[in-house]
């Protein structure tokens, strides 16, 4: 390569940001999600051309573009398919996965549920703000059933919440967390820590939607550190105790809480050979 | 997290938070620039956050002066002893809305200007080490400075009437 | 006729074993140094069911079905009604039939073939340990004339896990059979066969068309099965670790394209196999590919649609959706291979295509092609392996601020891979501006279509862009599997009438090459178009996009019977008489 190298000297959480500006509403929770995760980035010191940061559409799904890392703004629903495909092709990269609650929980269940139990070394992070903000505000599978703010649902949209953790953990997920857009610094602790963790990593944020969602700048008011009891970095290995701290939680509890010990999933590999030794197969 | 007084191990340690703030606080009020330059909205809105920007980078250069073979630590970002969430001058992002004025944009530095006051006034009456408290002092004294002219500017753009953030156009459907 | 062959029919119910003795026959078949190919048709059932195994032997190379069979053996009637049409029967052909399983079907005696009666079942019974299928076996490899010796090889070679004795039983139950053989008269002969060729290779459509993308870079594929296209991922699946690459099992096929997506955005050719229904879901991230300028390569096996329709049948019916089925003004390439080998010479380039262009590529074969199995000579060695242009090797294209949507004379854009420091960009679905941030302006949206368009159409696809054969005043325009039984059309015209026919069949799809097509119609005055879907798709297309010559007729029909050579001599027969 002939490109220049810059001298090397450790780079900063600014560094890690790029210059486009972003579209977020003045307010919004994901601008501080972004601060996190550059400082997370600058934290472990990772080389901007060896992370590559993956989305599917909507609000906090424009994220990719402002990094200075390799990003995938993709097709709505399918961050997850991309990012697999990117680390399973790419071990040695950094892949981060990041979207809203519509794009991972709604159209992109299914993939959800499958990126949880095949457990690819990825970091997804989900900004929640219980909203479909790029569409002007329908409810979203984690919006309140009796919420009445979107035409589309003038009676609320009627559904039981979407349960994330809980359904991360039934799902396989190797290390659960949540945390809260106004703390990124506990926030960048645990991007960090999932990064650094093997298999498939949950960290559900909330992310204020101060457009649609104005009551959620109360947040703020309303986390708290550590699940049923435990502190913020107390995660368990264990998922019967990981269930009954989800049992206890108001929503509002934030850190780690749950580490498992699953190895990450890796496709198959096998010793070497040629294109002819392969063809050989076909001779008669 | 708890607004108990964190006492710095040195000056090293201050050092760093010192620079760690105004790094901080560059970039968010550049960011709060930017929010506000894309949603179009009050022109003077933009430039005071840039200036504000302005002003913070210049104290991070100043701080760098002061850090200059001092061996100051790499914290990591959660370990850093902020009064708050937030290193103390960053402007609190909830409190940025597209149609905010003057007024509302002033308030957001006085209020992120007075934690960093608040910050420095800690740790120069209570910090256990003396060159801390005289470091601390000189910052909160500088502080103190902003405090005041802000607060002059303020009584320049006094509060709008109940309607300023009123918007008669429907919401932007974009995706 | 112009080729020398014998088509057989193996068909029985209930795991009676007909399919491994046709697989038996034609690898014998293969030994002895005959040419050969052998399809299946299965019933919608998992094990057991009705099939059949239909073979066709020839000293000449033969990638296509005959008219009809010479020899039908049925080990038993059950269901036969269900595909008794696709066994085609004339006053010449054989059935034998054991007098056990009762009457001949008249469904099956309608063109008054001659029926022999032979107690398969008791023949197999007077054996130790014999079965019913090596009877068959036995008994049709001493009509045609292949020597036991090739029969036993291959049986010894698919039985060592088994043991010799269970060999020594089939040997015994084949030879019980063989003395049978004095009852059949009229079976064509083969030639002897050819002693001058070289390496040959037996394979399946699906297996050349999986090997093809391997030669041609592939290294990650996302799977997801569906039937006639999972043996393209299950022959890609153990052999792509033994080069380094990768296969990963997605949860449905929105996964897989995206999956693909995601791995050659990493840099490594990505590959995802699917059939109708599963390319009707991909098609939103299909455009992604466009519009980010990812390559990605996506086979579609052909089946009989629309929904579910006929799985297990062939159709030439995703030409619309693999053309046209993309949202936005979306330019990518489709391609074809017309025969069983050239799966591995299209699967080759189309790699090569896609990422030369950093475009998506369809890939339409079909079940007829991909799942039957031919012996071919061995296959030439291709020069055709994907390469991007990386911005490395383009001076400026990252010091002077890297663009990764570039707009370039020839349209291809300098692709950084991740790993390539001062290479970072996001790629972007949506519109976006050279350097691939998000934009609406018009001008961006302008320039970026006029790019990707400008990438397929001034690219030189040499001569492989459609297989022109022949001349002629009279040409038959084809494309897919069909064209093996267009070549045959056109050799016995030729021998019978003495009339040459040109063959011009489409390779590219999509884009359309006007000028090339023009160019290979020069001269012809009238044309037959040969299809095998309901709506006339190929020739709706052709319309679309060609120039044809006043004087045309379309021979298309729906699967899930095949196209017959004396079909296609008899639609040109018709437009011969046309004035």
């Amino acid at each position: 390569m002939n490109i220049q190298t810059p001298a090397p000297q450790a780079l900063t959480f600014a560094d890690y940001k790029s210059d486009l500006k972003p579209v977020w509403c003045p307010g919004c929770g994901d601008f501080s999600v972004l601060s996190a995760i550059t400082k997370a980035l600058a934290t472990l010191q990772l080389p901007r051309e060896d992370v590559a940061l993956v989305s599917g559409i909507g609000c906090s799904s424009r994220i990719p573009a402002y990094t200075s890392v390799y990003g995938f703004h993709s097709v709505h629903g399918r961050a997850l398919p991309v990012a697999t495909g990117l680390k399973s092709a790419r071990p040695d990269l950094t892949v981060l996965v990041a979207g809203g609650d519509g794009d991972g929980f709604s159209i992109g269940g299914n993939h959800f549920l499958h990126a949880c139990r095949r457990n690819v070394d990825l970091t997804y992070i989900v900004m929640d703000n219980s909203v479909y903000g790029m569409t002007k505000g329908q409810a979203s599978p984690t919006t309140e059933g009796d919420w009445t703010g979107s035409k589309l649902t003038p009676e609320g949209p009627g559904v039981a919440e979407f349960q994330p953790l809980e359904i991360a953990l039934s799902a396989g997920a190797n290390y659960i967390a949540r945390g809260f857009s106004g703390k990124p610094n506990e926030l960048t602790k645990l991007i960090c820590d999932a990064v650094e963790h093997p298999g498939f990593s949950l960290i559900h944020v909330l992310s204020p939607c101060v457009t649609f969602r104005p009551e959620q700048r109360e947040y703020k008011t309303m986390v708290h550190d550590g699940f049923g009891g435990a502190a913020f970095d107390e995660g368990t290995p264990d998922r019967r105790e990981a269930f009954r701290r989800l049992m206890d939680d108001d929503g509002y509890s934030c850190g780690v809480l749950f580490k498992g010990n699953t190895p990450a999933f890796k496709p198959q590999t096998d010793a070497p050979r040629t294109i002819e030794e392969i063809q050989g197969d076909f001779i008669l | 997290m708890s607004t108990a007084f964190k006492d710095m191990t040195g000056a090293p340690e201050f050092l760093a938070h010192a620079l760690q703030l105004e790094q901080e606080a560059a970039v968010r009020f550049d960011e709060l620039a930017d929010m506000l330059e894309v949603h179009n909205n009050h022109k003077g809105v933009v430039e005071l956050f840039r200036k504000m920007a302005h002003f913070s980078r210049l104290h991070l250069a100043e701080a760098k002066e002061r850090a200059v073979g001092v061996d100051v630590p790499a914290l990591k970002p959660w370990e850093f002893k902020w009064p708050g969430d937030e290193a103390p001058e960053s402007g609190e992002i909830t409190d940025a809305h597209y149609l905010m004025t003057p007024h509302h944009a002033l308030k957001l530095a006085l209020a992120s200007e007075t934690q960093g006051f608040d910050f420095y006034q800690g740790l120069a009456d209570n910090s256990a080490h003396q060159d801390v408290r005289a470091m601390a002092r000189e910052f909160a004294d500088e502080e103190a400075e902003h405090v005041a002219t802000l607060k002059e500017w303020l009584d320049r753009y006094p509060e709008p009437d109940s309607t300023w953030d009123e918007d008669m156009d429907p919401p932007v459907s974009v995706d | 006729m112009a080729l020398n062959s014998v088509s057989l029919a193996l068909t029985g119910s209930g795991g009676a074993g007909v399919m491994t003795s046709g697989q038996v026959l034609v690898d014998a078949a293969a030994k002895a140094g005959w040419y050969g190919l052998m399809a299946r048709s299965l019933g919608p059932q998992i094990r057991g069911g009705e099939s059949a195994a239909l073979l066709r032997l020839s000293p000449e190379p033969v990638q296509s079905m005959d008219d009809c069979y010479d020899l039908m053996l049925a080990v038993d009637w059950g269901n036969i009604e269900r595909f008794a049409s696709e066994i085609p029967l004339t006053s010449k052909s054989i059935i034998v039939t054991d007098p056990a399983q009762g009457e001949v079907p008249e469904i099956m005696r309608r063109n008054n073939p001659i029926i022999v009666e032979i107690p398969l079942k008791e023949i197999a019974k007077s054996v130790e340990g014999g079965r019913i299928n090596m009877v068959a076996l036995g008994l049709v490899a001493k009509v045609i004339g292949l020597p036991e010796d090739y029969c036993i090889e291959v049986l010894s070679k698919a039985l060592a896990k088994k043991g010799p004795e269970a060999l020594e039983k089939s040997i015994a139950g084949m030879r019980a059979g063989a003395e049978y053989a004095d009852k059949l008269t009229g079976v064509p002969t083969l030639d002897a066969p050819r002693t001058d060729h070289g390496e040959r290779w037996s394979i399946t459509g699906n297996e050349a068309t999986g090997l093809g993308a391997l030669r041609g870079g592939v290294r990650f594929v996302a799977a997801y099965p569906i039937t006639p296209a999972t043996e393209v991922l299950e022959y890609m699946a153990p052999n792509l670790p033994k080069l380094g690459g990768a296969l990963v099992q997605a949860e449905d096929e929105l996964a897989s394209i995206n999956m693909a997506i995601g791995g050659s955005f990493g840099g490594v050719p990505s590959l995802t196999a699917t059939s109708g229904p599963g390319l009707a879901l991909m098609t939103e991230s299909i455009g992604l590919s466009v519009a980010s300028e990812t390559p990605v390569v996506i086979i579609n096996v052909q089946r009989g649609g629309p929904s579910t329709g006929i799985p297990t049948k062939s159709e030439q019916v995703d030409l619309n959706i693999a053309i046209n089925g993309l949202h936005g003004d979306a330019p990518h390439l489709v391609t074809a291979p017309t025969s069983i080998a050239d799966s591995l010479f299209t699967a080759q380039w189309t790699v090569y295509l896609s990422e030369a262009m950093q475009a998506p590529a369809i890939v339409l074969t079909d079940q007829a092609m991909g799942q039957a199995r031919a012996i071919i000579d061995k296959p030439a060695d291709l020069a055709f392996v994907g390469q991007r242009r990386k911005p490395e090797l383009v001076s400026g294209a990252v010091e002077d601020g890297y663009q990764r949507y570039a707009v370039t004379n020839d349209g291809v854009s300098p692709m950084a891979i991740p790993g390539m420091k001062g290479g970072e960009y996001t790629a972007d679905g949506l519109e976006h501006s050279p350097r691939g941030t998000p934009s609406t302006q018009a001008q961006h949206h302008q320039e970026q279509l006029d790019k990707r368009e400008r990438k397929l159409k001034t690219f030189d696809y040499g001569d492989h862009w459609a297989d022109i054969e022949g001349d002629g005043e009279i040409a038959i325009i084809t494309w897919g599997s069909v064209t093996e039984q267009v070549r045959e059309a056109i050799d016995r015209i030729a021998e019978t009438k003495g009339l040459t026919v040109k063959l011009i069949a489409l390779r590219l799809l999509s884009p359309a090459l006007p000028e090339k097509m023009t160019e290979a119609l020069k001269g012809v005055k009238k044309a037959l178009i040969v299809e095998q879907s309901h709506s006339k798709q190929y020739t709706l297309m052709l319309k679309a996009h060609y120039d044809l010559p006043p004087v045309y007729d379309t021979l298309h029909r729906p699967g899930p019977l095949a196209i017959r050579p004396h079909e296609i001599v008899t639609a040109l027969d018709a437009l011969v008489a046309k004035s």
